[in-house]
């Protein structure tokens, strides 16, 4: 999007929403902006309706924070509590239904690759862990096979959040879930090796208890998109509203989870994708030295 | 590749000089792609419809298309579709039967989203034991998804619809899409004449910013900025928007009268309306019914033949004053339930006119001999 | 609906044994020659060996029905395993067949039909032809993958439905052309055809011969 449709039309200025007007004259559209920012811009997204404390929320507000070319971007949503919130968010998104988004991102990123050959336009599914492992997990898998230069985002709150708290495949072994009143008998699917294995180029675990880390993940994660292979990011957020959690304890609990090796950060960058972002990072040291 | 001019829809429709082929209707979807400067076709097998989409492949090799690929499942690729048409291109695919149900969600979806998709439905049958044969059965189903529905008779029916079919999906008081159905195998595994205009010419690209919803290209400003998402909850502005919504999606189907007419030349057709009896079919029906109503007519007997040619939107006023003046109207049908038979009767004003037979099912060739037989009923 | 100015055929044969292409080459044929006709194959999947038939509808004038011809005044019998080992989805093999009708069946010697057969096809005064197609193929075609151009040459002796020339034409868009893409196993034994000639004027002229000669090795049962 050239930013220079950006504006507001002479003699609207005094009916427009405050927020919009400061989205105009602060926004980050290109401007190359990321986490370290955050206070020093007009974000992408305008409060949000889901639970306080809600991890997920706190998530999204950094991946959308860290989107390398936010004018360019177009998000591909599921059914679940973040739907909720992608109304609220001023970049394009689609949510069409619950598990389909990355075969809606598939056919949405070879179009605008047809129609728009010269420049880049990243398309990034962000979804649910139900969306994303359980109902898409085909269409997910299958965009990773085909190779599709989409990155995949999973928001992964541990449970079908939205519907009241049911078992999802990413919720822990042993949770007592609607759905799961014995508890659940196996364990969280291990999809990050389902998806280096399903052929993407990066793959990353990260959690919004890092938020810095989190912005330089989803960056890496849609830049090695643009050239190199399908990418894959899951952020773990677990719900506190279904797991009964005070809404202050959020991070604490993602911290502790950690600490007790539940939950690890990892990475993986394939040997192209890892060349690719030392090239651009070299790319990028010469132009701030210029 | 034959090099291509751009040419007006009404030239290429209505005024390029054709040339007749003897080709299956699966070739007949070729030789419509090959002239629809579609952007990409998305594919997946299913009998009787992947040799259309074969054919599809075949010419996207040679470079009549930009982007094609198979999709992992009809669902899939529906939903791969409706994310390209969201991203502003033309698009085209096809199933049938169980792929159809296995996308089902998608199809109102696209209406829902304004998505201008065109798709072939070559019909199959649905039911358990496992069957691969000739039915329409999935028609009744569609035909309130929201999207536009065509029934094509032939080969060459579904050549012209389905080019047809996309000037009308894309019309910006449209703008929804457009199932151009055909019967699996009497129509796509089958060979006749088709005219077809010189394959140098094709229709006018698509404009997506034509579309009356914005394109998710990130080359217009987002819209956004709602406070509270009103559409998943209970409300009063929420049940206006998704109930205005369906309205404007079942206006926009009316509005599409008017190009069909155009395009179409009208939503039926007639031949002997004035008769008392008329065999009113779409489809296959409707040519297994021409066989029937030419014999009853060198009986002697007062006969005529209606063809829907597009069953959404439904001739609904253009019936209702052919059956004023008729004694009995005969829809044989290639299905079980007799969906049309009940389209018609909730449009006429004497039921009682409506004979919802012949009816055949499980994939056999409708005899004429049977429609015959009803004409031959109704006449005494 | 039939009636005398048309002539509807139905061909039964064996998975691979051509009647499908037969039935395309007879209605590319007849069209050459300016008439109507319709072409349809059975509805199924395509298995080697499996039964499979075709279906031709010619006539002066405009045809609109289509589907299953199930009143056929010519049936054409591709392998004597049809009749013999009911390898058909139509039984008795003459299902159907309008009085007065025509049946060719391929088979170097006269089958052994039954007597309530062959007394129902005389009261239907039906006409029974043999013809050795496989072996015309073989001899004047040098493969038997030829058989089904053998059928289309007895058709010929035995109804002048289409001209020869329309037969070469025919054969002649259907191998050689660009305009024709068989699909899956039909493309693969298009393949294995082609390869038996070194060219395709010789496989047109090598068919040409099997077509003239099976015209000649057509014998009419005597009941």
């Amino acid at each position: 999007m050239s930013k220079g449709l950006f504006r507001i039309s002479p003699g609207f200025e005094d009916v427009m929403p405050a927020e919009y007007k400061e989205l105009v004259t602060n926004g980050p559209y290109g401007r190359d902006l990321g986490v370290k920012d955050l206070g020093t811009f007009k974000e992408l997204i305008e409060e949000h309706p889901l639970c306080a404390g809600c991890a997920e929320a706190l998530a999204l507000r950094l991946i959308l924070a860290s989107l390398p070319s936010p004018e360019d971007t177009v998000i591909v949503g599921s059914t679940g509590c973040s739907s909720l919130l992608f109304t609220q968010v001023a970049v394009q998104n689609i949510h069409s239904l619950f598990g389909n988004q990355n075969a809606v991102a598939t056919g949405l990123k070879r179009a605008l690759r047809l129609r728009f050959p010269d420049k880049v336009k990243d398309v990034v599914v962000i979804a649910g862990d139900g969306a994303t492992v359980d109902i898409g997990l085909d269409m997910v898998m299958q965009s990773w096979f085909r190779r599709e230069l989409i990155t995949t985002i999973m928001l992964d709150n541990e449970v079908y959040a939205n519907t009241g708290g049911q078992e999802s495949g990413m919720s822990p072994q042993g949770a007592v879930l609607y759905m799961a009143p014995l508890g659940k008998k196996f364990p969280k699917v291990n999809l990050p090796e389902i998806a280096r294995e399903a052929g993407c180029a990066y793959v990353a675990t990260i959690s919004p208890a890092l938020p810095r880390r989190l912005g330089k993940v989803v960056r890496r994660a849609i830049l090695v998109a643009r050239e190199i292979g399908p990418s894959y990011v899951q952020v773990f957020c677990p719900c506190p509203t279904n797991f009964k959690w005070p809404s202050a304890q959020v991070l604490q609990k993602i911290r502790d989870r950690q600490k007790e090796g539940i939950f690890k950060v990892r990475e993986y960058v394939s040997p192209e994708a890892e060349a690719y972002l030392a090239g651009l990072e070299v790319e990028r040291q010469h132009d701030e030295q210029e | 590749m034959t090099t291509q001019q751009v040419v007006a829809p009404e030239h290429l429709f209505f005024e390029a000089e054709r040339e007749r082929q003897f080709m299956t209707g699966s070739e007949a979807v070729r030789e419509a792609i090959k002239r629809a400067n579609v952007d990409m076709a998305i594919s997946y097998p299913i009998t009787p419809q992947s040799e259309s989409m074969h054919l599809v492949g075949d010419i996207y090799a040679q470079g009549y298309l930009k982007e094609y690929f198979r999709g992992e499942s009809e669902f899939a690729v529906m939903a791969a579709v409706a994310g390209a048409a969201m991203g502003g291109v033309r698009v085209f695919t096809a199933t049938a039967g169980p792929g159809t149900l296995r996308a089902f969600e998608m199809f109102p979806t696209w209406a829902g989203a304004r998505l201008p998709v065109v798709c072939a439905f070559m019909t199959r049958g649905v039911n358990s034991p496992l069957t691969i044969q000739p039915d329409t059965i999935e028609m009744a189903f569609l035909l309130d998804t929201g999207i536009l529905m065509f029934h094509a008779e032939n080969a060459q029916d579904l050549y012209d619809m389905i080019l047809k079919a996309f000037v009308i999906a894309e019309q910006t008081d449209v703008h929804i899409p457009v199932g151009v159905f055909v019967d699996g195998f009497f129509v796509t595994h089958t060979r006749e004449e088709v005219a077809t205009a010189p394959a140098d010419l094709k229709l006018p690209p698509y404009n997506p910013y034509s579309a009356p919803v914005p394109v998710m290209d990130m080359e217009s400003v987002p819209v956004r900025q709602m406070r509270d998402p009103f559409v998943m909850k209970s409300n009063f502005i929420s049940y206006a928007a998704h109930a205005s919504w369906q309205q404007e999606i079942l206006a926009a189907q009316e509005r599409a009268r008017k190009h069909v007419r155009r395009y179409l030349g009208g939503l039926l057709e007639a031949e002997h309306p004035e008769a008392a009896v008329l065999v009113v079919a779409a489809g296959t029906a409707v040519s297994q019914g021409r066989e029937a109503v030419a014999a009853a007519r060198r009986e002697g007997l007062e006969v005529g033949l209606i063809k829907l040619k597009s069953l959404r939107p439904f001739p609904r006023e253009e019936i209702r004053t052919l059956a004023r003046q008729a004694r009995a109207l005969i829809v044989p049908e290639f299905n079980r339930v007799g969906w049309l038979a009940r389209e018609i009767k909730s449009v006429v004003e004497d039921t009682t006119k409506v004979i919802d037979a012949p009816r055949v099912f499980g994939g056999m060739t409708m005899p004429p001999d049977l429609i015959l037989a009803q004409i031959r009923r109704c006449c005494a | 609906m039939t009636n005398k100015s048309r002539t509807f055929i139905r061909m039964s044969g064996l998975g691979g044994q051509g009647v499908v292409t037969a039935a395309h080459i007879l209605g590319v044929a007849a069209v050459k020659d300016g008439l109507k006709c319709v072409v349809n194959p059975f509805f199924g999947a395509e298995k080697r060996l499996a039964p499979a038939e075709s279906y031709v509808r010619i006539a002066a004038d405009e045809i609109w029905e289509r589907g299953e011809v199930l009143f056929p005044n010519i049936i054409m019998i591709f392998h004597p395993h049809v009749i013999t080992l009911g390898k058909c989805y139509t039984m008795p093999f003459f299902a159907g067949l309008q009085r007065g009708g025509k049946i060719i069946i391929n088979s170097d010697r006269p089958l052994d039909l039954r007597e309530e057969e062959l007394a129902q096809l005389k009261e239907l005064g039906a006409e029974v032809y043999y013809v050795p197609a496989t072996q015309t193929a073989v001899e004047a075609g040098g493969t038997a993958l030829s058989s089904n151009i053998a059928m289309l040459g007895a058709l010929l002796a035995v109804e002048a439905l289409v001209s020869p020339e329309a037969i070469r034409d025919a054969i002649a868009e259907r191998f050689g052309g660009g305009k024709f893409v068989a699909s899956g196993t039909t493309a693969a034994l298009d393949d294995v055809l082609k390869s038996k000639f070194d060219r395709l004027a010789q496989l047109i002229e090598k068919n040409m011969a099997v077509v003239a000669a099976a015209q000649g090795r057509v014998s009419k049962h005597h009941y």
